[in-house]
């Protein structure tokens, strides 16, 4: 099928990656960050000094003891860093290039066709790959018990930028392939592949799944847009939602019995080197200091894991996380500039049409910067949010549900088929400088807390 | 550029916490950031952001309003020159004139506003909000050029403050704070609001032939038996001069051309809703059109299209109905909303005997009436989802 999408709006970011791929040297740390895996209640297993050997069990869920985060590579843990409440925030291991592996059952590509659904989620379970699989609503970590209506993989990417999945998945045709007969056991429902309508060989030549197209700006790539398109979720509904690059893991993991040993991510943005905006393949959880120290430019900026539209801001030291397939650096200083309420704006970046750049011919990419451009203000101007929604919610009024902290208006309005991710593009046009993203998560997390 | 910013860096600590102007806080941020943009950046969500600020918006309605003020101005000195036989007085008399009439107007406006938006946001420790920009110029321009300066001082009190402030502000208001401040001075001293009050003169140099009437008060005036038909007919009454405005009126409101330019300014920038605009307009020709099947009196006998330009009809939909906090926030109600400001118009005009005109009374009504009808239309999508699951 395909699909059109009308609402939207593309940012226009500088820096897009090429689809290159460069190997990089393997890092001489990698390391495991807990709190990427939310809800999990942590039990610590290694202390600093350890010797690890990949896949080796770093800590254990509480509450499902089955889920384990396992060492990414084999050596010596060399540091475990706690924040607040005592929660382990890092774990970083040194790595031994001679450190042996921890085994997994290996499948051949035909039997993994015929795998008992327990089998395959014992496995996810046991490595913490299970995590790489979403649930809607609420999107957090695959339930086990949980009967998925139907499951969507997302093969596309509207937003600047994210791993391209045509890039990633050509790396492993096999493994890709493998990861989708994975998933058609885990559901008696339809697997959907949602691809973009440039997508190439390897994403419309898969088999056993249903593939869809969709065209349009941004958020045409997101999950919940392709959700509500193909096979709209009602209040009883589950639905689990996967990245095409992450099933790539997935299916080397089954088809190797061994943690995958390396991941591959796209590094653009303004300040970013142009001949270093591309894809790379590094070691899973590596070390990403010798990448900046080559790629990034001078000045201050800042280093986001994930996009600019919701990714989170690392520091140059940190390590790549399990779920993350994007680096994205932008200047994070831009001075003040003179009454940018009335001049007129030739390089602005605007959805509205209040400044001379929108009138100009020609869509410009640049270089945007961490500037506010404003400040925090009451909501003024209604139904501006609206344009960017491709989805059926009324965004004014699903804010105000949330602020209010009216959780059956909340779901009325449909909060529930919705990832905070969908509101980023209201984010970025917001006049009124709110956060929606953080407005709506902070509302999912109640209904979560209080039980629908 | 540089040394601006460096002087407002030097004095910014006086005005943070512990700093000995700390209670005045707002006015410093309010100047600091109309010269530049604020300091501040993202922290988390979208790390980058639209250019556009509640600022920009305000401003831009401040824009598409400079038409509407630029004739009043010019139309308030030519009306005063007429009344004062100053025959052909030219462009440049009636503009000083009109300036004369309106800028101490505005002033009072602009000076009494701020003075309470700059208290509330002193004592509520909150930024000055844009609001007022637009408040305070759009309430000079709904008002007669007669207006005594003390009354536009209570007026805009009575708007800023009940109006707004004690709702909590810009984007909290329930009605338009400029026409409620226009209400509140129509109903408590009604005499400067009504009658011969259209034309700024000084009352005993007034040549006699000038009445000073509006073109609705003319028709709503008319002896038993004539018609709307007939008051056309003998040109007391011309669709071109009530287009273009050379008449009597409010300040502002009196040119539908100038209206129409500032109706374009704000459609081309998406700041106006056209959902509003176009509904009030349907709303106004479809029940006029039906008054002119049904009534018998001469105020139903006006043609329809004579009701877009007659009074403020045009400066009420475009610049007041369109407000987007007072107004109907879905799209859906953002029509209904509008067609009913339209057909409340024409039943005010042709049925009530006693106001002439019923686009400030209409607008008022229906923004008490807009969280009711968003009411509905939330509820209807809300019904619509449960359909589906």
């Amino acid at each position: 099928m395909e699909f059109k999408v009308k609402k939207g709006f593309d940012v226009g970011l500088a820096g897009k990656p090429a689809t290159r791929i460069t190997d990089l040297a393997p890092a001489p740390t990698v390391a495991v960050y807990p709190l990427e895996f939310a809800g999990m209640k942590q039990r610590l297993l290694v202390t600093e000094g350890d010797a690890v050997r990949q896949g080796a069990i770093l800590m254990e869920d509480k509450a499902r003891e089955a889920f384990k985060l396992r060492a990414p590579a084999g050596g010596q843990v060399t540091s475990i860093t706690r924040g607040a409440r005592r929660f382990v925030e890092e774990i970083v291991i040194a790595v031994d290039p001679n450190a042996e592996q921890e085994r997994f059952e290996a499948f051949a590509a035909a039997a993994i066709q015929g795998l008992e659904r327990t089998v395959i989620l014992d496995q996810l379970m046991t490595t913490g790959y299970l995590s790489l699989i979403r649930q809607r609503p609420f999107s957090h970590m695959a339930d086990p018990a949980a009967q998925p209506k139907s499951i969507f993989i997302n093969a596309m990417n509207t937003g600047p930028f994210q791993a391209d999945a045509e890039v990633v998945t050509a790396e492993d045709p096999t493994a890709f392939q493998a990861g989708i007969d994975l998933l058609t056991r885990l559901t008696d429902g339809e697997v959907h592949l949602c691809v973009g309508a440039t997508a190439g060989e390897t994403l419309s030549g898969a088999q056993r799944v249903t593939l869809h197209r969709f065209e349009g700006p941004h958020p045409a790539g997101n999950t919940s847009v392709h959700i509500s398109r193909i096979d709209p979720m009602c209040s009883s509904d589950t639905v689990w939602t996967v990245k095409a690059i992450d099933l790539v893991s997935i299916g080397r993991l089954f088809l190797d019995g061994t943690l995958p040993a390396t991941r591959i991510i796209c590094l653009g943005g303004p300040n970013v080197k142009p001949e270093a905006q591309q894809h790379y393949r590094l070691r899973t959880g590596g070390a990403l200091e010798p990448l900046f120290s080559a790629a990034l430019t001078a000045g201050d900026q800042r280093i986001i894991a994930g996009d600019v539209l919701s990714g989170t801001t690392i520091q140059a030291d940190s390590h790549l996380r399990f779920m993350q397939s994007a680096i994205t650096v932008i200047p994070a200083s831009e001075e003040r500039y003179f009454m940018g309420w009335t001049m007129p704006g030739l390089k602005r970046m605007s959805f509205s049409r209040l400044f001379a750049s929108t009138w100009l011919p020609g869509k410009k990419d640049r270089p945007l910067g961490t500037h506010m451009h404003g400040e925090e203000r009451a909501l003024v101007l209604t139904g501006h949010y609206d344009k960017v929604m491709p989805l059926n919610i009324l965004v004014d009024y699903l804010l105000r549900a949330v602020l209010a902290g009216d959780t059956d208006e909340m779901i009325a309005l449909g909060i529930l088929e919705t990832d905070p991710e969908d509101f980023a593009l209201c984010d970025v046009i917001c006049p009124s400088k709110l956060e929606l993203q953080e407005i709506i998560a902070r509302g999912l997390r109640q209904i979560e807390e209080e039980g629908i | 550029m540089k040394l601006l910013l460096k002087f407002h860096d030097s004095i910014r600590p006086l005005f943070e916490k512990g700093g000995k102007l700390e209670k005045v806080a707002p006015l410093f941020d309010a100047a600091d950031t109309f010269a530049f943009t604020p300091a501040e950046q993202t922290h988390r969500g979208a790390h980058v952001r639209d250019a556009i600020d509640i600022k920009r918006v305000m401003v831009t309605v401040i824009y598409a309003l400079l038409p509407c003020f630029f004739f009043g101005v010019w139309n308030a000195g030519h009306q005063y020159n007429m009344a004062h036989a100053i025959a052909g007085a030219g462009f440049v008399a009636d503009m000083l004139r009109g300036l004369i009439i309106v800028l101490p107007i505005v002033f009072v406006s602009y000076a009494v506003g701020g003075f309470w938006e700059v208290l509330f946001a002193c004592v509520r420790k909150h930024p000055i909000n844009e609001g007022l920009l637009v408040s305070g110029f759009l309430f000079p321009l709904v008002l007669p050029p007669t207006i005594p300066l003390w009354q536009v001082a209570v007026g805009i009190t009575f708007g800023i403050v009940i109006g707004k402030e004690i709702f909590g502000g810009t984007g909290m208001n329930v009605v338009n704070p400029a026409l409620l401040s226009r209400a509140f001075l129509f109903f408590a001293y009604a005499k400067s609001m009504t009658g011969s009050v259209w034309i700024a003169s000084h009352g005993d140099q007034v040549v006699d032939a000038v009445t000073g009437a509006t073109p609705l008060g003319i028709l709503s005036a008319m002896p038993e038996g004539a018609t709307a038909a007939e008051a056309i007919a003998s040109g007391q009454v011309s669709f071109m001069q009530m287009f273009l405005g050379t008449m009597p009126g409010s300040i502002g409101e009196t040119s539908t051309l100038a209206c129409l330019i500032g109706a374009v300014m704000l459609l081309l920038a998406g700041v106006g809703s056209w959902r509003i605009m176009l509904a009030c307009v349907i709303g106004l020709l479809s029940t006029a059109a039906l008054a002119n099947v049904f009534g018998s009196s001469p105020m139903s006998q006006i043609p329809p299209h004579y009701h877009l330009v007659a009074g403020g009809f045009a400066f009420g939909a475009i610049f007041m109905a369109t407000d987007p906090v007072s107004a109907a926030a879905t799209n859906a109600g953002k029509w209904i909303y509008g067609f009913l400001i339209g057909m409340l118009i024409i039943i005010v005009r042709v049925l009530n005997a006693g106001f002439p005109e019923g686009v400030m009374l209409s607008i008022l009504f229906m923004n008490l009436m807009a969280p009711l009808i968003d009411s509905f239309v939330v509820d209807h999508h809300i019904r619509r989802r449960l359909k589906r699951a």
